[in-house]
């Protein structure tokens, strides 16, 4: 196990940021720590990484115990969500920063600058300054200069989370191949639920300093521990008392069964392909409910129309 | 994009959805930008600029340099072999120096504090700094005259010294770098300081080559600002420093002394050697500054 998090309790003032969180992480893997802001989620890899300290509980890296260790000694390469350059140096210098102060050879940092530049696609763009990078190739470049100095782990804390929505989407699929390429044990924070879905092998969902669940993405999303993993994982609706996804919810223009709830559509929705409907049930219930496009018309579904609503065979409900 | 680690093909390959600012001097190339942008709303406000820094600033100083150069060089030569003046000259010189040496660690450390840590009274001291700045400068010989001078209570009695001079230099040009220092300081991320930690650079490297390179700049533009105001205090000195020939007088008291004794050609003599000298730290300052900065 790469990184042991035990019994870790931080507090800034009266604010508990992280309560008696224990988290194990297993060596090689590719993990998220899910939450939403202010949950703690960053500050625990602050603590991993020694840059904040925590009041009580212990953190060991590899098997040693780092929890006294200072940033510099824990071998932990960091990425900042707005990168952290440093301005004055050339892309190829900010990434040999890390093998200068280790007092390696020239021809050898070189030589490993080269080889990162590469990795991360920067290549042509060694001699520019920082200030001449789009956000996506500065945080690209942070990334080469957090993996120059071989770290046994490497913490990205929101990394995309300062990039438009397109330059995000690309760097996750990047950083998912660079890792399966790179094989370094890597932690990184999200409040984005999808881009933690799509990119990590395991999932750490916390919320108010404490760890809600820990499990791979499919396990979270198809058996979530509590209605919070649930309502943070995807959209959720209530019917009939349950919890349910709005896509989990069977509409039908007349009864099936003895338990289907009857409603009346209040709102239609049409987003491209999704039709989103709002039902107003009998015993005054407000169900979200998402259909295709198709769908909807073949039921002729339209506000005012009465509607019989069921969760589907097989839904994750909570 | 050049060809990449095969196992990274794929549609991130072309990572560049994102336009890169395409603008800075590394690779050069043929700039197809006119030498002057100027609308004629910007071509008003430069000519106003102009007028009003030559009004100010360009004519007054011709006018004191052609004074001083009707008397041709054996003026300035004379001028300059006056041991008198020349002891003021280097006086002020080297007490500006000093104190300009002094003002960039403790101005920095002054910046540093009031940016970086939180303590009661953080705000007051803030303004404070101020201070010498809004007080007249007589008053602020004064200041120093009451504790340091021959009545001062804690019995330091650095009036009429060269000691006298260098404090009434080092009041008055304290806030400079502080003020120079501060925004650049509040402007430094501490990510980026972490990032160097977590790098494995001790707070010894990250000073070095993290903060001061970020920081000369300003410090330079601080000292140059320190520097010019120590060689043209006046005010301050005239109650501190007793203004004694070949000791503590400065050459603005020189200056005008030449003035009231009605040899205008040598005050002007003097006034551009100043000038002089004060262009040659700011140019130099502005180059050590460049240095640094690029070196990283």
């Amino acid at each position: 196990m790469s990184i042991q998090v035990s019994n870790v309790t931080k507090t800034y003032g009266d604010f508990v940021a992280l309560d008696d969180v224990s988290v194990t992480i297993p060596t090689g893997q590719l993990t998220a720590l899910l939450g939403p802001s202010g949950g703690g989620k960053s500050t625990l890899l602050r603590v991993i990484a020694g840059l904040d300290s925590a009041d009580t509980g212990a953190v060991s890296i590899e098997g040693n115990d780092a929890t006294k260790l200072p940033p510099q000694k824990r071998n932990v390469g960091f990425v900042f969500q707005h990168y952290a350059v440093f301005k004055h140096m050339s892309v190829a210098k900010n990434v040999a920063f890390g093998l200068e102060i280790r007092h390696r050879s020239k021809a050898e940092v070189k030589q490993r600058v080269g080889e990162l530049l590469e990795l991360v696609h920067l290549s042509q763009f060694a001699n520019r300054m920082p200030s001449q990078l789009s956000g996506g190739q500065r945080q690209r470049m942070a990334l080469a200069r957090a993996l120059a100095v071989e770290p046994k782990v490497l913490l990205l804390d929101e990394p995309f989370g300062a990039l438009d929505a397109k330059v995000r989407k690309e760097l996750r699929d990047w950083l998912r191949r660079l890792h399966d390429e790179v094989h370094v044990t890597t932690v990184f924070v999200t409040h984005d639920q999808e881009e933690a879905l799509e990119v990590a092998d395991e999932i750490v969902v916390i919320n108010q300093g404490r760890v809600e669940q820990i499990g791979a993405p499919d396990q979270l999303y198809d058996a979530p521990a509590n209605d919070f993993v649930m309502g943070f994982l995807g959209e959720v609706t209530r019917l009939d008392g349950t919890l349910l996804r709005p896509h989990d919810v069977e509409v039908r223009t007349s009864p099936v069964s003895a338990d289907s709830v009857e409603g009346t559509i209040s709102r239609v929705l049409r987003v491209g392909f999704e039709v989103r409907l709002t039902v107003l049930t009998d015993a005054g219930e407000e169900v979200a409910v998402e259909m295709t496009r198709t769908n909807a018309r073949s039921l002729g579904l339209t506000e005012g129309t009465t509607v019989w609503l069921n969760a589907a065979p097989g839904a994750t409900t909570v | 994009m050049p060809s990449s680690a095969p196992s990274l093909v794929g549609p991130a390959d072309d990572l560049t959805t994102e336009p890169a600012p395409q603008e800075g001097r590394r690779p050069r190339r043929i700039r197809h930008t006119p030498r002057s942008t100027l609308t004629r709303g910007a071509g008003l406000s430069l000519g106003i600029a102009m007028i009003w820094f030559s009004l100010l600033v360009l004519l007054p100083l011709a006018a004191i340099v052609a004074a001083a150069a009707e008397g041709g060089w054996s003026n300035y030569f004379h001028v300059v072999r006056d041991g008198q003046t020349w002891a003021a000259v280097t006086l002020t010189v080297t007490q500006a120096a000093l104190v300009t040496v002094l003002n960039i660690v403790v101005g920095t450390i002054i910046a540093w504090v009031l940016v970086r840590d939180r303590f009661p009274g953080k705000a007051l001291l803030d303004v404070i700094i101020d201070v010498p700045f809004a007080l007249p400068t007589v008053v602020a010989g004064l200041v120093l005259l009451s504790l340091y001078g021959p009545k001062s209570p804690i019995g330091v009695h650095w009036a009429f010294t060269v000691k006298g001079v260098f404090l009434a230099f080092a009041f008055v040009t304290l806030p400079f770098i502080v003020r120079t220092v501060q925004p650049v300081l509040e402007e430094l991320d501490v990510d980026v300081e972490e990032a160097a930690a977590s790098l494995g650079a001790s707070r010894g490297t990250i000073l070095r080559r993290i903060l001061l390179p970020a920081l000369v700049p300003a410090i330079a533009a601080g000292a140059a600002l320190s520097f010019a105001r120590a060689i043209s205090e006046y005010g301050s000195l005239v109650l501190l420093s007793g203004n004694r020939p070949f000791q503590t007088e400065v050459v603005s008291v020189r200056v005008l002394s030449f003035i009231e004794n009605g040899s205008k050609a040598s005050a002007a003599a003097v006034a551009s050697l100043m000038l002089f000298v004060a262009l040659v730290v700011i140019v130099g300052l502005d180059i050590v500054q460049r240095v640094v900065a690029r070196r990283g």
